[in-house]
């Protein structure tokens, strides 16, 4: 082995110009691979954010509008979800499946706290919510089964919503952003746990505040939790509820469940008397299958990504090929003096192929590292900007970079590029016959 | 017989059938110092790359050490090539960018011999070829003479059954010709090596104890030379 690189050493070391100018092509082949994989990465990151951590076998159903004429009624009636439907899906019907569901109803109101305010949406719901969103509370607690029982006049707030409350001034939730992208809680001006069993000011009402719950950069800052029992008894829904969240289990395809959906929909469509096939009735939102669709859309850019670099490297690979060509073409003389004192043709390939391989992972590895860096630099510079899309700041790119996985496919890739490059000048060189030792210079 | 050629017959086909070698019928025997020559275009190279195993022949039979060598993959005759063959060039065929040691070790190198022996064995033929000194030298840094005796060296390293010298004074000067055919005498008197040498110089010929003399493909009269008078320009002088 060492004599080998030795030999490999020695060949390089005679030619370090060229081998250079080569692996130039080699190493920028790599750099765009991983850049390209990088950012891809952090753009699917950027989709992602706060979405990996909500249960993924969850539907949530809302009412729609009837978009077909059905038993006598006109299309364009709106569809209400009751507390009927709730019955519906939690009864036998769907036992197979569904596990636990819950039900929300929500109404606008304006927070007060002294001589802040904030307006924001009163989400009337369970504990149970709390599992299935994975909300992660940052102070105190989230809605209980207590609170339910007693219709008990409780909040849970947002840290954002707190900071409204107790700092900036009167904001409106528009601005909530400026606050948000100079990071996290150590950024944060105000003792937010401050406001912990405090009371605030709803409508007509006092509510001590229970829990402040962490606020990312996906979720919707309007949003607070209350009792469900709470909002429904003080603002008079009656059966009217908002939506259904549901957890389900045994639907592992996208085919299963689309059944499962359709046959949900005709159940809940003809107790609204609507057209069981007319999908906009209610809505679906099945987070397994937006879930599997996100990760068939992740895996479409990543293969895409990987071609754009594979071809971007095909460049390099055929670099390395033609300089080995002249290389082997240099050094007949030289192979056939080997092969007239005994080297074997597979001796002689090796030597080629070899050197291949260590140009074409040497300039390989020093692309990948360069690109590993582009991808910190991306990190520090465009994955800290924010982009405004339809009044929502959201992130250009987060965590961009790649993964070991990504590094050692990179490095099979280099290691079967070097071995392709090679082959065919280390196949001429194994050809070249003795007799050319013969022949004088 | 060392070496034995059976009516050997080679045709060269380039566009025009070219037969080179003529039914070629010779028996060397082991610790023979001879010759072959013959003026370009007699079929001389092409006897030596067959005796080389260099390259193949077309009917007949060659025999080495009662070895047939017939048909032989690329692997065996490279093989061949490093246990029983140990060549001379003209050019001196030494590799540029390796020291003198180093191209002395490469024939052992070919039949897997560790690092350390390899470097202690051809240290010890520099040695004895009076070269040690210039063991960590590039040819370049070299003498003609002393690249030859460098070569010489490397292929007395595995000890073969036959050194086969092409021209092996092409390139020198008649003093140093003299100093190589003289080496080669002294390794076929005192080692009992079996060295056969192609050239056309008479004058090198003549240091040879049989000269093999080969015309139009055919081998004509085989002289013997134990007397070394064979050279018209005297005894011991290589004319250049």
């Amino acid at each position: 082995m060492r004599d080998l690189f030795t030999e490999i050493w020695e060949s390089i070391r005679r030619n370090k110009m060229r081998t250079c100018l080569t692996g130039f092509a080699v190493s920028w082949g790599i750099f765009m691979l991983i850049v390209l994989l990088g950012a891809g990465n952090g753009l699917m990151n950027a989709f992602m954010v706060g979405g990996e951590d909500i249960a993924t076998n969850t539907m949530q159903i809302g009412g729609g509008r009837t978009s077909k004429p059905y038993d006598g009624l006109k299309e364009g009636r709106r569809i209400r979800l009751d507390d009927r439907d709730v019955e519906l899906t939690g009864g036998e019907l769907f036992s197979d499946h569904v596990d636990q569901v819950i039900s929300t109803v929500s109404t606008s109101v304006t927070v007060n706290y002294g001589k802040k305010h904030f307006s924001g949406l009163m989400e009337g719901n369970f504990p149970a919510r709390q599992e299935m969103e994975k909300i992660e509370v940052r102070y105190g607690r989230f809605i209980n089964e207590k609170d339910i029982r007693d219709s008990r006049k409780v909040v849970v707030l947002s840290e954002n919503q707190v900071e409204n409350l107790l700092g900036g001034g009167t904001r409106d939730t528009g601005a909530r952003f400026a606050t948000l992208s100079f990071g996290s809680e150590s950024g944060r001006k105000t003792d937010v746990a401050s406001l912990l069993g405090e009371y605030v000011r709803i409508g007509t009402f006092s509510y001590r505040v229970v829990g402040i719950t962490k606020s990312d950069r996906m979720s919707d800052d309007n949003l607070f939790f209350a009792p469900y029992t709470t909002v429904k008894t003080i603002y008079g829904k009656g059966q009217e509820i908002d939506d259904i969240t549901f957890t389900f289990h045994g639907l592992d395809s996208e085919a299963e469940n689309e059944a499962f959906e359709e046959q949900y929909r005709a159940a809940v469509n003809l107790r609204h008397r609507a057209a069981p096939d007319d999908n906009r009735a209610i809505w679906i939102w099945n987070r397994f299958t937006q879930n599997l669709q996100m990760n068939k859309g992740r895996n479409i850019l990543s293969t895409a990504l990987w071609i754009i670099g594979l071809f971007t490297l095909l460049g390099g690979i055929v670099g390395v090929s033609n300089i080995m060509l002249i290389t082997v073409k240099e050094r007949t003389h030289e192979f056939g003096i080997r092969k007239a004192i005994g080297a074997s043709p597979w001796s002689i390939m090796k030597l080629i192929l070899a050197e291949s391989v260590t140009i074409t992972a040497f300039f390989g590895y020093v692309g990948m590292l360069l690109g590993m860096i582009a991808c910190l630099v991306l990190d520090k510079t465009v994955g800290q900007s924010t982009m405004s899309v339809m009044d929502e700041q959201i992130a250009m790119l987060v965590d961009p970079g790649v993964d070991l996985g990504v590094a050692l496919g990179a490095t099979v890739v280099l290691i079967v590029a070097g071995t392709l490059a090679g082959i065919f000048p280390a196949r001429r060189a194994s050809r070249v016959r003795p007799i050319e030792a013969l022949r004088a210079e | 017989m060392l070496i034995e050629l059976k009516d050997v017959n080679k045709t060269y086909n380039n566009g025009q059938p070219l037969h080179v070698l003529k039914g070629i019928d010779l028996s060397i025997d082991r610790g023979e110092f001879v010759s072959i020559m013959g003026a370009s275009g007699s079929g001389k190279s092409t006897l030596l790359n067959i005796l080389g195993i260099l390259d193949n022949y077309d009917t007949g039979e060659y025999y080495i050490d009662g070895r047939l060598i017939k048909g032989l993959s690329e692997r065996q005759a490279a093989d061949y090539r490093n246990r029983l063959i140990g060549f001379i060039f003209q050019s001196f065929n030494l590799i540029g960018f390796k020291t003198a040691v180093e191209n002395v070790e490469l024939p052992l190198f070919y039949q897997g011999v560790g690092r350390a022996k390899r470097h202690q064995m051809a240290m010890e033929y520099l040695d004895r070829l009076g070269l040690a000194a210039w063991a960590k030298h590039y040819p370049n840094e070299m003498s003609g003479g002393q690249k030859q005796r460098v070569a010489i060296a490397r292929a007395l390293i595995t000890q073969p059954k036959i050194i086969l010298a092409d021209e092996p004074t092409g390139a020198l000067d008649s003093k140093t010709s003299e100093e190589v055919m003289q080496l080669l005498s002294q390794l076929n008197r005192e080692e009992g090596v079996t060295i056969i040498v192609v050239t056309h110089e008479s004058g090198v010929a003549n240091c040879t104890d049989k000269i093999v003399h080969i015309k139009d493909g055919v081998i004509g009269e085989i002289e013997d030379n134990r007397e070394h008078r064979a050279s018209q320009f005297g005894v011991n002088t290589i004319m250049k």
